[in-house]
C-alpha cells in the first residue's frame, strides 16, 4: 500500500472517496486520474477520519475559492505594496502627456471609408510634402477607445462623428476643436429586401439599428422617420410597438448585416462599407442615401486638441496638416478607384475589406439606383456615394446642434437644452487653418455641395426628405 | 466582532486608496477630464442613477439575462455532468469534444449568436450559458466521482429504482460540488455578461457601461462597474453559504 | 527462450500501447462526433434560404480557410502575437498573485483586511477595466496585457492561499526548530507544498485569460487571434471566422493539456 505523507497506512473504508483514497474499493478503480475529475483537486492529505478542511465549518469560507480555505497564522508579514502601487498608477504618467509638443502626426482611425482622407494624406505622402512627419495611422475598433486614446493624447489627429466633439466639449469640458470636415455623405439606409419596406413610412412597427446614438446616422434616420410620420422610440425588442413607431437599437456595424439576414432588425443606417456589405452579402437593399436627403451633410469631422490650434508656435504645423488634408481630399475626388484599391485589403490593408466592397462603397451611385430607383431622388444634386469636402459650414453645425435636441437617445442630454447652435458654430469649430488650405486649393469647389455662385464658404442647408 | 471590524477596515483602506488616486487624477490638469473615475464623483453618481431609475432597470435586465443563462447552464450541465460521472464510455468519448469547445472564448461565438437567434436577449443568454455550462458539468462529474460506489450496490440491493437512486443518493451526495460548480459558473457568467450586452440591447448593466463610456461620463461608468462588483460579491457570498450548508459536516456525524 | 523473454518484456509495453491506443481512439472519436454535429447544424442552416449565405460557417469551408491561412502565414503570426500577450499577462498575474496569495495564507490580519476589497474587485468584469487600460497605458500591447493580467490574477491568488492553507502548520514549527531562515521556509517548504495548487490556479487563470484575450485584442493592435476574428467578422468572411475559432479552440486545448500535465507532475500522488 502507498504511504501517505505522514507514513500512516489507510485501512478502513471511508464514506467519501477523495482523490488519493487508498481503500480497497478505490485502488482497483482506474478513473481517478481523469482530467475531468482533476479539474477539481482534492486535498491529498485526507487521512482516515480527518475531515476535509474545505468542508469543515470552522474554516474561513469567506474568500475560499473551490480549492480550499485559509488557516489562521499569527505571523505579521509586511503588507504588499500592490495596493499602494495601484493608487500611484494614474500619476505614474504612463499615458502620453504633452510635456513637449511632438510634431509627428499620430492618427487614429476607425476602419470605415470615412477615414479615407487622413489615410490618403499619410499614404500618398502629402504630410511629407508639407514637411510634416506622420506615424502610420492606428486602427481602432470602436469610437470609445478612439475617444479615450485621443483624450489621453495618444493621437493628435483623428476623425470623429460630428456629435462626439459636441459632447466632449460641452458635456465633459474637454478642450477639443473641430478643424475641418473629413468627408460628407457616405451613409445610407439599408433594409431587408423581403421586409416589405419601400418607403420610410413602412418602417412603422419595425426594428432599426444605428451604430452610435451620437452620430449623424441617428440624426438623419430620425429626421426621415419623423417626416414620414413615424415616431422613433427606444424599447426592449419584444415590447409592443404602435404601427407608427419604430424601435431603435445600437449595434456595432459588423453585426448589422448578419442581424439583417437573421431578421433581428429590419433596417439600419450606417457608414460605408457596411451598406455595401449589406447589399452584397445580406440580402439588403438601399432604401435611401443620406447624401440624397441632406445635401452635402457632414458625417465625420477632423478633430485636434485645442492647444494645438491655439498655440502660435504650432500654427505653422497645424496649417501644413490641413494643407495636406485638403490635397488628400481633392486627390480622392479625382482618383476614386485607385484610392479605393489602395485602401482595401488587396492594397495597403487600411480597410480590411476586399476591393470590390470598397469600390462599391466609394463609387456606386448609379442613377437610377440598381435595386431601388427611389434610393436616389435628387438626381441633380450631383452628389456621390461619398464626398470629400472639407469646409465646415456654420449652417450645418447649427442644424446638427438643433437636431440633436430632438433626437431620441438614452444618454443624459440635459446640457443640450442650454446649448445655442450659433454659439457652438463659433466656439467648437476653428476655421482659420482649413480656410487657408482651401484658398490655396481652388479645386475643392468642384464638389457639388459647395455653392457655385456667391460666397463658397456659406450656404443654406438643403433637405429633401 | 473582530471579523467585521477588519471587514470595515479593509473596505475603508480600499476606498481611501481609491480616493487618493482620484485626487491625483483631478489635480493633474492633463487628466482632469477623467476625474469621473475618482471615488467621490462615483459615489455622487449613485443617487443620480437611482433617481433616474437607471440603476434598477439595468440590474433587473441584466439579472434576467444572467439568471436565464445560468438556469440553462444548470439544466443542461447537471444531467450531462451526471452522465459524464456515471458512464465511462460517455466520458471518454465526449472528453475531447468538450475540452475543445470549452477553450473557445465565448465571445467568439457572438457572430454565430447574432445569426442564429432572432432575439437579442436570446443571443446574450446563449453566450452566458455557453460560458457557464462547463464548470457545472465538470463539478457535477467530480462530485459524482467522490460518491462511494458501494452505496449504489446497497441501494440496488434494497430495491431502489433509478429515480430513487437519483434523488436519494446522487443528489444529496453531490450537492456540495454542484454548488461549487455554480459558484464558478457565476463568476464566469459575470465576466461574459458585460461584453455580451454589446449586442443590440438597450438595457442592462453592460449596456449602461457602454453608454456611459460613449458619453465620457466616467462617474456613471465607475458607478455601474461598482454595482456589478457589489452584486457579484453578494451572489458569491450566497453561493458560499449554500456550499457551507450542504457540506458533509452538516449532514455527517 | 528469447521468445518468452521478448513476450514477457512486450507484455507491459503491450498493455501500455493498448491503453494509449484506447485514449487516442476515443480522442479522435470524440472530435469526430463534434465535427459531425457541426456539419449537421450548418447543413440545417443552409436549408433556410434567408440564412443560406452564411453556410460558410460549415466545417468544409473552415478547414479550407484554415489551410489557406496557414499557407499565408497568418495563423502563425496571430498565434505568436496572442501567445506573447497571454504569456506576459499570465506571468504578471503569477508574479503578483503568488506572493499576495502567500501573504493571504500566512497572515490572518492581512487576509481579513484585504478580503472584501479583493472579492469586490474580483467580481468586476475584466473588460470593464478597458477605459482605464486605454487611458493609463501608453502602448496598446501593454493595455491588453494589463487586461489579461487583471483577469488572471484572482484565481492564482486564491489558489495559492488555499494551497498554503493545506500545509501542515507543524512543518513550520519543525523547520524553525531546525533553524531554517525565512527564505528557506519559503523555498523549501512553501513553494513545493503549494506547487500543485498554484498550478491548478494557473489552469483556471488560463481559462479566464483566454476568454478575455479575444475581446481585449479589439484595442488598437493589428495582430493576434482576437484581431483576426474581428477582421473576419467585419468583412463577413465566416469561413475565416470559423477557421480562427478552430485555431483558438485547438490552441486553448493544447495549453490546458499542458497545464494538466504539469499539475499531474506536481501532484502528491507521485510521492
Amino acid at each position: 500500500m502507498r504511504k501517505t505523507r505522514n507514513g500512516n497506512k489507510r485501512s478502513q473504508t471511508p464514506l467519501v472517496h477523495v482523490y488519493g483514497c487508498q481503500c480497497s474499493l478505490c485502488v482497483p478503480m482506474p478513473g481517478r486520474d481523469d482530467p475531468i475529475v482533476r479539474l477539481m483537486p482534492e486535498d491529498p492529505e485526507m487521512l482516515e477520519g480527518k475531515p476535509d478542511p474545505r468542508l469543515a465549518l470552522n474554516y474561513d469560507d469567506r474568500f475560499s475559492s473551490i480549492l480550499g480555505t485559509g488557516v489562521s497564522r499569527r505571523d505579521l508579514l509586511r503588507v504588499g505594496s500592490l495596493a499602494a502601487l495601484g493608487s500611484l498608477l494614474p500619476t505614474a504618467a504612463t499615458f502620453a502627456q504633452e510635456k513637449k509638443f511632438d510634431p509627428v502626426v499620430k492618427i487614429g482611425y476607425i476602419p470605415i471609408t470615412d477615414a479615407a482622407a487622413l489615410l490618403v494624406a499619410h499614404e500618398m505622402g502629402m504630410f511629407k510634402k508639407h514637411g510634416i512627419e506622420s506615424a502610420p495611422p492606428t486602427l481602432i475598433r470602436g469610437w470609445s477607445p478612439l475617444v479615450e486614446a485621443f483624450a489621453s493624447h495618444r493621437f493628435n489627429l483623428a476623425h470623429m462623428l460630428i456629435p462626439i466633439p459636441i459632447w466632449m466639449r460641452y458635456n465633459n469640458k474637454f478642450p477639443i476643436k473641430v478643424t475641418a470636415w473629413n468627408h460628407t455623405n457616405g451613409s445610407g439606409i439599408v433594409v431587408h429586401r423581403d421586409a416589405g419596406i419601400n418607403t420610410p413610412k413602412d418602417l412603422g412597427g419595425k426594428q432599426f439599428a444605428v451604430p452610435f446614438w451620437y452620430s449623424i446616422h441617428n440624426i438623419i434616420s430620425q429626421k426621415i422617420m419623423r417626416d414620414a410620420g413615424i415616431t422613433p422610440v427606444i424599447r426592449p425588442q419584444d415590447a409592443k410597438l404602435a404601427p407608427n413607431e419604430c424601435n431603435l437599437i445600437v449595434l456595432q456595424p459588423p453585426d448589422m448585416p448578419p442581424a439583417l439576414a437573421a431578421k433581428s432588425i429590419h433596417g439600419y443606417c450606417v457608414a460605408e462599407p457596411f451598406n455595401a456589405l449589406g447589399e452584397m452579402r445580406a440580402n439588403g437593399k438601399m432604401l435611401r442615401m443620406t447624401g440624397d436627403v441632406w445635401k452635402g451633410h457632414p458625417c465625420c469631422v477632423v478633430v485636434m486638441h485645442e492647444a494645438d490650434t491655439m498655440d502660435p508656435a504650432r500654427a505653422q504645423w497645424a496649417q501644413s496638416v490641413h494643407n495636406a488634408i485638403v490635397e488628400a481630399q481633392i486627390h480622392l475626388f479625382e482618383n476614386r478607384e485607385a484610392m479605393a484599391d489602395m485602401l482595401s485589403k488587396d492594397g495597403k490593408n487600411y480597410l480590411p475589406f476586399p476591393k470590390e466592397v470598397v469600390r462599391r462603397a466609394m463609387m456606386l451611385y448609379q442613377i437610377p439606383y440598381p435595386g431601388n430607383p427611389d434610393a436616389i431622388k435628387n438626381k441633380d444634386w450631383g452628389a456621390d456615394r461619398i464626398n470629400f469636402q472639407g469646409w465646415p459650414y456654420r449652417s450645418a453645425t447649427e442644424l446638427v446642434v438643433s437636431d440633436l435636441k430632438s433626437t431620441v437617445i438614452t444618454g443624459d442630454a440635459a446640457f443640450l437644452d442650454k446649448l445655442e447652435p450659433k454659439f457652438v458654430a463659433d466656439d467648437l469649430v476653428n476655421y482659420a487653418f482649413i480656410r487657408n488650405a482651401l484658398e490655396r486649393n481652388p479645386k475643392w469647389k468642384n464638389d457639388r455641395s459647395v455653392p457655385a455662385t456667391g460666397d463658397p464658404f456659406t450656404r443654406k442647408e438643403v433637405i429633401s426628405l | 466582532m473582530r471579523g467585521s471590524v477588519n471587514w470595515v477596515a479593509g473596505m475603508a483602506i480600499f476606498f481611501a486608496l481609491w480616493w487618493l488616486g482620484g485626487y491625483f487624477i483631478a489635480a493633474n490638469a492633463k487628466t482632469a477630464s477623467f476625474s469621473g473615475f475618482g471615488l467621490l464623483p462615483t459615489l455622487a453618481a449613485f443617487p443620480e442613477l437611482w433617481q433616474a431609475g437607471k440603476l434598477q432597470s439595468a440590474i433587473l435586465a441584466s439579472g434576467e439575462r444572467l439568471g436565464s443563462g445560468l438556469g440553462i447552464a444548470i439544466v443542461i450541465g447537471l444531467p450531462v455532468g451526471i452522465l459524464v460521472g456515471r458512464s465511462k464510455l460517455f466520458r471518454d468519448l465526449s472528453n475531447s469534444g468538450f475540452q475543445f469547445i470549452r477553450m473557445i472564448s465565448p465571445l467568439s461565438w457572438m457572430p454565430i449568436a447574432v445569426l442564429v437567434f432572432s432575439s437579442w436577449d436570446g443571443s446574450i443568454v446563449f453566450l452566458v450559458a455557453i460560458a457557464a455550462v462547463w464548470p457545472v458539468i465538470f463539478a457535477t462529474a467530480a462530485g459524482l466521482a467522490k460518491v462511494d460506489p458501494a452505496w449504489f450496490k446497497v441501494a440496488r440491493n434494497l430495491g431502489a429504482n433509478p429515480v430513487q437512486m437519483l434523488t436519494q443518493i446522487i443528489m444529496p451526495a453531490i450537492a456540495f460540488d454542484i454548488f461549487t460548480g455554480i459558484r464558478l459558473a457565476l463568476g464566469v457568467a459575470w465576466v461574459v455578461l458585460v461584453p455580451a450586452e454589446l449586442l443590440g440591447v438597450t438595457s442592462g448593466l453592460g449596456y449602461s457601461i457602454k453608454d456611459a463610456r460613449e458619453t465620457l461620463s466616467y462617474d456613471h461608468l465607475t458607478a455601474m462597474v461598482l454595482t456589478i462588483g457589489i452584486i457579484g460579491y453578494f451572489l458569491d457570498t450566497v453561493c458560499v453559504m449554500l456550499i457551507r450548508r450542504y457540506s458533509w459536516h452538516w449532514s455527517g456525524a | 527462450m528469447s521468445n518468452n523473454a521478448a513476450v514477457a518484456a512486450a507484455a507491459p509495453a503491450a498493455s501500455r500501447f493498448a491503453g494509449f491506443s484506447y485514449n487516442a481512439s476515443t480522442f479522435v472519436a470524440g472530435l469526430a462526433i463534434l465535427f459531425g454535429l457541426w456539419w449537421l447544424s450548418t447543413w440545417a442552416l443552409s436549408l433556410n434560404p434567408a440564412t443560406s449565405r452564411f453556410a460558410s460557417f460549415g466545417p468544409g469551408p473552415a478547414f479550407e480557410a484554415t489551410w489557406a491561412m496557414i499557407e499565408k502565414g497568418q495563423v502563425q503570426k496571430a498565434i505568436w502575437a496572442s501567445s506573447y500577450r497571454l504569456g506576459a499577462g499570465l506571468l504578471i498575474a503569477i508574479a503578483a498573485g503568488v506572493p499576495i496569495g502567500i501573504l493571504i495564507g500566512r497572515s490572518r490580519w492581512f487576509r481579513e483586511l484585504s478580503n472584501s476589497p479583493f472579492q469586490l474587485m474580483r467580481m468586476i468584469s475584466p473588460l470593464s477595466w478597458e477605459p482605464i487600460a486605454v487611458i493609463v497605458f501608453a502602448g496598446w500591447n501593454s493595455a491588453i496585457i494589463f487586461l489579461v493580467a487583471i483577469a488572471a490574477v484572482w484565481p492564482i491568488m486564491f489558489a495559492t492561499a488555499a494551497g498554503l492553507a493545506k500545509v501542515d502548520p507543524a512543518w513550520f514549527k519543525v523547520a524553525r526548530n531546525l533553524g531554517a531562515s525565512s527564505r528557506q521556509i519559503v523555498t523549501e517548504i512553501i513553494i513545493p507544498a503549494i506547487a500543485f495548487d498554484v498550478l491548478t490556479g494557473v489552469r483556471l487563470a488560463l481559462g479566464v485569460a483566454w476568454m478575455v484575450l479575444v475581446p481585449a485584442e479589439f484595442l488598437g493592435v493589428r495582430s493576434g487571434l482576437g484581431y483576426s476574428i474581428e477582421d473576419a467578422r467585419e468583412s463577413l468572411e465566416y469561413d475565416h471566422l470559423m477557421a480562427m475559432l478552430l485555431v483558438i479552440g485547438t490552441m486553448g486545448y493544447a495549453l490546458d493539456s499542458a497545464c494538466l500535465a504539469l499539475i499531474r507532475r506536481y501532484s502528491w500522488h507521485k510521492q
